[in-house]
Protein backbone atom coordinates (compact mmCIF):
# COMPACT_ATOMS: atom_id res chain seq x y z
CA UNK A 1 0.00 0.00 0.00
CA UNK A 2 1.49 3.45 -1.13
CA UNK A 3 1.99 6.04 2.04
CA UNK A 4 -0.30 8.50 0.81
CA UNK A 5 -3.31 5.91 1.40
CA UNK A 6 -2.11 4.49 4.61
CA UNK A 7 -4.92 5.81 7.34
CA UNK A 8 -7.57 5.70 4.58
CA UNK A 9 -10.15 2.47 5.90
CA UNK A 10 -9.43 -0.73 3.46
CA UNK A 11 -11.60 -3.17 4.93
CA UNK A 12 -15.26 -3.09 5.32
CA UNK A 13 -15.01 -3.56 9.03
CA UNK A 14 -13.30 -0.31 9.29
CA UNK A 15 -16.54 1.43 8.03
CA UNK A 16 -18.72 2.80 10.56
CA UNK A 17 -21.97 0.65 10.50
CA UNK A 18 -24.43 2.86 9.03
CA UNK A 19 -21.44 3.06 5.81
CA UNK A 20 -20.77 -0.56 6.28
CA UNK A 21 -23.74 -2.10 3.85
CA UNK A 22 -23.50 -0.90 0.53
CA UNK A 23 -27.43 -0.79 -0.05
CA UNK A 24 -27.58 1.17 3.16
CA UNK A 25 -25.16 3.48 2.65
CA UNK A 26 -26.80 4.41 -1.10
CA UNK A 27 -29.91 5.33 0.89
CA UNK A 28 -27.46 7.84 2.79
CA UNK A 29 -26.72 9.39 -0.46
CA UNK A 30 -30.40 9.01 -1.11
CA UNK A 31 -31.24 11.54 2.00
CA UNK A 32 -28.88 13.99 0.79
CA UNK A 33 -30.38 14.24 -2.51
CA UNK A 34 -33.66 14.68 -0.69
CA UNK A 35 -32.31 17.28 1.25
CA UNK A 36 -30.94 19.06 -2.12
CA UNK A 37 -34.70 18.93 -2.98
CA UNK A 38 -35.52 20.79 0.47
CA UNK A 39 -33.20 23.60 -0.26
CA UNK A 40 -35.01 24.48 -3.37
CA UNK A 41 -38.08 24.46 -1.36
CA UNK A 42 -36.84 26.48 1.57
CA UNK A 43 -34.87 28.77 -1.59
CA UNK A 44 -38.27 29.11 -3.08
CA UNK A 45 -39.96 30.81 0.29
CA UNK A 46 -36.92 32.15 1.00
CA UNK A 47 -37.43 34.44 -2.56
CA UNK A 48 -41.25 34.69 -1.45
CA UNK A 49 -40.45 36.50 1.65
CA UNK A 50 -37.46 38.91 0.33
CA UNK A 51 -39.59 40.05 -2.11
CA UNK A 52 -42.76 40.25 0.14
CA UNK A 53 -41.57 41.37 3.93
CA UNK A 54 -42.37 45.10 3.30
CA UNK A 55 -45.75 44.49 1.77
CA UNK A 56 -47.57 44.94 5.12
CA UNK A 57 -50.82 46.53 3.85
CA UNK A 58 -52.57 47.85 7.71
CA UNK A 59 -50.83 45.05 9.37
CA UNK A 60 -47.41 44.94 11.27
CA UNK A 61 -43.60 45.56 10.08
CA UNK A 62 -41.43 42.83 10.41
CA UNK A 63 -39.60 45.41 13.43
CA UNK A 64 -42.85 45.77 15.40
CA UNK A 65 -43.86 42.43 15.02
CA UNK A 66 -40.70 40.27 16.28
CA UNK A 67 -39.81 39.86 19.55
CA UNK A 68 -36.32 38.75 19.79
CA UNK A 69 -35.74 37.20 23.28
CA UNK A 70 -38.25 33.85 22.29
CA UNK A 71 -36.26 33.95 19.20
CA UNK A 72 -32.63 33.94 20.82
CA UNK A 73 -34.03 31.14 23.09
CA UNK A 74 -35.64 29.24 20.29
CA UNK A 75 -32.38 29.34 18.42
CA UNK A 76 -30.30 28.46 21.30
CA UNK A 77 -32.55 25.19 21.93
CA UNK A 78 -32.10 24.00 18.29
CA UNK A 79 -28.70 24.95 18.09
CA UNK A 80 -28.23 22.85 21.17
CA UNK A 81 -30.48 20.10 19.72
CA UNK A 82 -27.86 19.80 16.47
CA UNK A 83 -24.69 19.63 19.25
CA UNK A 84 -26.65 16.50 20.95
CA UNK A 85 -27.28 14.85 17.61
CA UNK A 86 -24.34 15.27 16.90
CA UNK A 87 -23.06 13.31 20.70
CA UNK A 88 -25.60 11.00 19.78
CA UNK A 89 -23.77 9.61 16.15
CA UNK A 90 -20.58 9.80 18.24
CA UNK A 91 -22.12 7.16 20.40
CA UNK A 92 -23.40 5.02 17.99
CA UNK A 93 -19.98 4.93 16.04
CA UNK A 94 -18.62 3.62 19.27
CA UNK A 95 -21.37 1.18 19.57
CA UNK A 96 -22.90 2.47 23.44
CA UNK A 97 -26.21 2.31 22.38
CA UNK A 98 -27.82 3.59 25.80
CA UNK A 99 -25.59 6.77 25.50
CA UNK A 100 -27.17 6.95 21.59
CA UNK A 101 -30.68 6.62 22.61
CA UNK A 102 -30.30 9.36 25.85
CA UNK A 103 -28.20 11.93 23.81
CA UNK A 104 -31.29 11.43 21.29
CA UNK A 105 -33.79 11.93 23.85
CA UNK A 106 -32.40 15.27 24.72
CA UNK A 107 -32.33 16.25 21.47
CA UNK A 108 -36.16 15.38 20.68
CA UNK A 109 -36.96 17.13 23.75
CA UNK A 110 -34.97 20.44 22.74
CA UNK A 111 -36.57 20.04 19.76
CA UNK A 112 -39.96 19.85 21.08
CA UNK A 113 -39.12 22.87 23.23
CA UNK A 114 -38.70 24.49 20.35
CA UNK A 115 -42.15 23.68 18.12
CA UNK A 116 -43.97 25.05 21.64
CA UNK A 117 -42.28 28.29 21.69
CA UNK A 118 -42.33 28.66 18.18
CA UNK A 119 -46.18 27.81 18.33
CA UNK A 120 -46.53 29.81 21.32
CA UNK A 121 -45.44 32.87 19.38
CA UNK A 122 -47.51 32.30 16.54
CA UNK A 123 -50.39 31.92 19.15
CA UNK A 124 -49.82 35.54 20.49
CA UNK A 125 -49.52 36.61 16.63
CA UNK A 126 -53.03 34.98 16.36
CA UNK A 127 -54.66 36.21 19.17
CA UNK A 128 -53.17 40.19 18.35
CA UNK A 129 -55.53 38.90 14.42
CA UNK A 130 -51.92 38.97 12.95
CA UNK A 131 -52.43 35.82 10.94
CA UNK A 132 -51.51 35.23 7.42
CA UNK A 133 -54.73 36.95 5.78
CA UNK A 134 -53.75 40.14 6.97
CA UNK A 135 -50.79 40.88 4.72
CA UNK A 136 -48.62 39.72 2.31
CA UNK A 137 -45.37 40.05 4.39
CA UNK A 138 -47.45 37.84 7.32
CA UNK A 139 -48.56 35.12 4.54
CA UNK A 140 -44.85 35.19 3.38
CA UNK A 141 -43.57 35.18 7.21
CA UNK A 142 -46.16 32.38 8.20
CA UNK A 143 -45.31 30.03 4.97
CA UNK A 144 -41.69 30.12 5.53
CA UNK A 145 -41.29 30.09 9.55
CA UNK A 146 -44.39 27.05 9.54
CA UNK A 147 -42.62 25.20 6.46
CA UNK A 148 -39.91 24.90 8.94
CA UNK A 149 -41.85 24.19 11.88
CA UNK A 150 -43.55 21.07 10.77
CA UNK A 151 -40.32 20.02 9.25
CA UNK A 152 -38.97 20.22 12.96
CA UNK A 153 -42.57 18.17 14.49
CA UNK A 154 -41.92 15.99 11.65
CA UNK A 155 -38.54 15.28 12.50
CA UNK A 156 -39.53 14.59 16.03
CA UNK A 157 -41.84 12.01 15.42
CA UNK A 158 -39.50 10.31 12.48
CA UNK A 159 -37.14 10.48 15.02
CA UNK A 160 -39.56 8.51 17.60
CA UNK A 161 -39.92 5.67 15.39
CA UNK A 162 -36.26 5.36 14.84
CA UNK A 163 -35.68 4.61 18.61
CA UNK A 164 -38.46 2.38 19.20
CA UNK A 165 -36.54 0.59 16.28
CA UNK A 166 -32.98 0.88 17.71
CA UNK A 167 -34.45 -0.25 21.05
CA UNK A 168 -36.05 -3.67 19.64
CA UNK A 169 -33.50 -4.39 17.18
CA UNK A 170 -30.47 -3.05 18.64
CA UNK A 171 -27.55 -1.50 16.54
CA UNK A 172 -27.55 -2.65 12.79
CA UNK A 173 -26.35 -1.38 9.50
CA UNK A 174 -29.92 -0.75 8.92
CA UNK A 175 -30.63 1.11 12.21
CA UNK A 176 -27.50 2.51 12.15
CA UNK A 177 -28.27 4.23 8.91
CA UNK A 178 -31.80 5.39 9.96
CA UNK A 179 -30.21 7.28 13.01
CA UNK A 180 -27.49 8.50 10.51
CA UNK A 181 -29.88 10.05 8.17
CA UNK A 182 -32.18 11.74 10.62
CA UNK A 183 -29.01 13.41 11.75
CA UNK A 184 -28.41 15.25 8.66
CA UNK A 185 -31.82 16.02 8.24
CA UNK A 186 -32.12 17.73 11.38
CA UNK A 187 -28.69 19.64 11.37
CA UNK A 188 -30.21 20.54 7.81
CA UNK A 189 -32.91 22.15 9.51
CA UNK A 190 -30.77 23.85 12.08
CA UNK A 191 -28.76 25.21 8.78
CA UNK A 192 -32.15 26.35 7.26
CA UNK A 193 -32.91 28.10 11.03
CA UNK A 194 -29.85 29.93 11.44
CA UNK A 195 -31.01 32.00 8.12
CA UNK A 196 -34.51 31.91 9.28
CA UNK A 197 -33.15 33.88 12.45
CA UNK A 198 -30.95 35.70 10.42
CA UNK A 199 -32.45 37.19 7.27
CA UNK A 200 -35.92 36.93 8.51
CA UNK A 201 -35.85 37.90 12.54
CA UNK A 202 -32.23 39.84 13.00
CA UNK A 203 -33.20 41.88 9.55
CA UNK A 204 -36.23 42.39 9.92
CA UNK A 205 -35.57 43.95 13.60
CA UNK A 206 -32.80 45.70 11.63
CA UNK A 207 -35.80 47.29 8.81
CA UNK B 1 -14.51 -15.39 -3.92
CA UNK B 2 -14.67 -15.74 0.39
CA UNK B 3 -12.56 -14.64 2.90
CA UNK B 4 -10.81 -11.95 -0.32
CA UNK B 5 -11.27 -8.45 0.86
CA UNK B 6 -11.57 -5.50 -1.04
CA UNK B 7 -7.36 -4.44 -1.83
CA UNK B 8 -5.85 -7.97 -1.47
CA UNK B 9 -5.31 -11.52 -3.39
CA UNK B 10 -5.88 -14.27 -1.85
CA UNK B 11 -2.88 -14.53 0.74
CA UNK B 12 -4.07 -11.49 2.21
CA UNK B 13 -1.49 -8.90 1.11
CA UNK B 14 -2.22 -5.63 -0.91
CA UNK B 15 -2.93 -5.27 -4.21
CA UNK B 16 -0.38 -3.02 -5.94
CA UNK B 17 -2.10 0.49 -6.29
CA UNK B 18 -2.03 1.31 -9.80
CA UNK B 19 -2.53 4.70 -11.34
CA UNK B 20 -6.25 4.77 -11.90
CA UNK B 21 -6.77 3.88 -8.00
CA UNK B 22 -4.35 6.81 -7.45
CA UNK B 23 -6.27 9.22 -9.23
CA UNK B 24 -9.60 8.14 -7.35
CA UNK B 25 -8.07 8.00 -3.84
CA UNK B 26 -10.41 10.83 -3.22
CA UNK B 27 -13.30 8.78 -3.88
CA UNK B 28 -12.00 6.14 -1.14
CA UNK B 29 -14.47 6.01 1.99
CA UNK B 30 -12.75 8.34 4.70
CA UNK B 31 -14.63 8.38 8.28
CA UNK B 32 -13.55 10.45 11.56
CA UNK B 33 -12.10 8.93 14.60
CA UNK B 34 -13.39 8.18 17.75
CA UNK B 35 -12.64 9.72 21.16
CA UNK B 36 -13.32 12.76 22.74
CA UNK B 37 -15.82 14.83 20.62
CA UNK B 38 -14.24 18.13 20.36
CA UNK B 39 -14.80 18.83 16.71
CA UNK B 40 -18.71 18.99 17.63
CA UNK B 41 -18.37 20.95 20.72
CA UNK B 42 -16.05 23.72 19.11
CA UNK B 43 -19.02 23.11 16.32
CA UNK B 44 -21.52 23.84 19.38
CA UNK B 45 -19.83 26.82 20.59
CA UNK B 46 -18.54 28.45 17.34
CA UNK B 47 -22.20 28.01 16.34
CA UNK B 48 -23.40 29.48 19.99
CA UNK B 49 -20.89 32.35 19.86
CA UNK B 50 -21.83 33.22 16.24
CA UNK B 51 -25.46 33.86 17.18
CA UNK B 52 -24.74 35.85 20.00
CA UNK B 53 -22.39 38.29 17.99
CA UNK B 54 -25.32 38.60 15.17
CA UNK B 55 -27.58 39.28 18.18
CA UNK B 56 -25.87 41.73 19.66
CA UNK B 57 -24.82 43.95 16.66
CA UNK B 58 -28.35 43.92 15.57
CA UNK B 59 -29.51 45.24 19.39
CA UNK B 60 -26.40 47.68 19.75
CA UNK B 61 -27.06 49.03 16.22
CA UNK B 62 -23.38 48.91 15.91
CA UNK B 63 -22.76 49.31 12.28
CA UNK B 64 -24.15 51.19 9.45
CA UNK B 65 -27.36 48.61 7.93
CA UNK B 66 -25.73 47.80 4.64
CA UNK B 67 -22.83 46.27 6.53
CA UNK B 68 -24.47 44.66 9.48
CA UNK B 69 -26.52 42.99 6.64
CA UNK B 70 -23.40 41.59 4.97
CA UNK B 71 -21.76 40.72 7.99
CA UNK B 72 -24.81 39.20 9.53
CA UNK B 73 -25.26 36.62 6.46
CA UNK B 74 -21.12 36.19 6.30
CA UNK B 75 -21.99 34.78 10.06
CA UNK B 76 -24.82 32.64 9.04
CA UNK B 77 -23.11 31.03 6.50
CA UNK B 78 -19.97 30.47 8.58
CA UNK B 79 -22.78 28.74 11.00
CA UNK B 80 -23.89 26.96 8.04
CA UNK B 81 -20.09 25.58 7.11
CA UNK B 82 -19.73 24.58 10.60
CA UNK B 83 -22.74 22.35 11.27
CA UNK B 84 -22.30 20.36 7.32
CA UNK B 85 -18.23 20.35 7.84
CA UNK B 86 -18.85 18.77 11.99
CA UNK B 87 -21.79 17.17 12.16
CA UNK B 88 -22.99 16.75 8.98
CA UNK B 89 -19.67 15.19 7.94
CA UNK B 90 -19.67 16.46 4.90
CA UNK B 91 -16.06 15.13 3.99
CA UNK B 92 -16.52 11.64 4.95
CA UNK B 93 -18.75 8.62 3.43
CA UNK B 94 -18.44 6.30 0.67
CA UNK B 95 -18.31 8.60 -1.90
CA UNK B 96 -18.13 12.11 -1.83
CA UNK B 97 -18.67 12.70 -5.06
CA UNK B 98 -22.48 11.70 -4.77
CA UNK B 99 -23.16 14.46 -2.33
CA UNK B 100 -21.18 17.18 -3.04
CA UNK B 101 -22.33 17.74 -6.51
CA UNK B 102 -25.81 18.32 -6.20
CA UNK B 103 -25.35 20.05 -2.87
CA UNK B 104 -23.54 22.44 -4.94
CA UNK B 105 -26.04 22.37 -8.18
CA UNK B 106 -28.71 23.04 -5.29
CA UNK B 107 -26.94 26.20 -3.33
CA UNK B 108 -26.40 27.68 -6.66
CA UNK B 109 -29.38 27.15 -8.12
CA UNK B 110 -31.21 28.43 -4.63
CA UNK B 111 -29.41 31.56 -4.26
CA UNK B 112 -29.98 32.31 -7.89
CA UNK B 113 -33.66 31.62 -7.04
CA UNK B 114 -33.29 34.24 -4.56
CA UNK B 115 -31.39 36.49 -5.87
CA UNK B 116 -33.45 36.76 -9.22
CA UNK B 117 -36.70 37.20 -7.70
CA UNK B 118 -35.46 40.29 -5.37
CA UNK B 119 -34.00 41.80 -8.34
CA UNK B 120 -36.75 41.21 -11.05
CA UNK B 121 -39.32 42.19 -8.19
CA UNK B 122 -38.14 44.86 -6.46
CA UNK B 123 -35.91 46.87 -8.79
CA UNK B 124 -38.71 46.13 -11.80
CA UNK B 125 -38.63 49.67 -12.68
CA UNK B 126 -35.40 49.02 -14.66
CA UNK B 127 -36.34 45.84 -16.93
CA UNK B 128 -40.37 46.77 -17.42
Amino acid sequence: MSAELAGEPRRRDDLPLELRDERESLRVTGVWLFLVTDILLFGSLFAGYAVLRTQVASGPTAASLFRLGPVMFETVALLTSSFTMGLAVQAMRAGNRRALVAWMAVTLVLGAVFVGSEARDFALFAARGDTWGRSAFLSAFDILVGTHGAHVTAGIVWALGILVRVGRRGLTPRTARKVYTFALYWHFLDIVWVFIFTVVYLLGKVG
Amino acid sequence: MPGVRPGQDATGSPLPVGDVERRLAFLRPRVRGAGFPWAQLGGWLGCLTLTGCAYVLVTRHALPPVLLGAALVAMAATQAGLQLGVFMHLRESRGLAWQVLPLALALFTALAMVGMSVWIMLFKSGVS
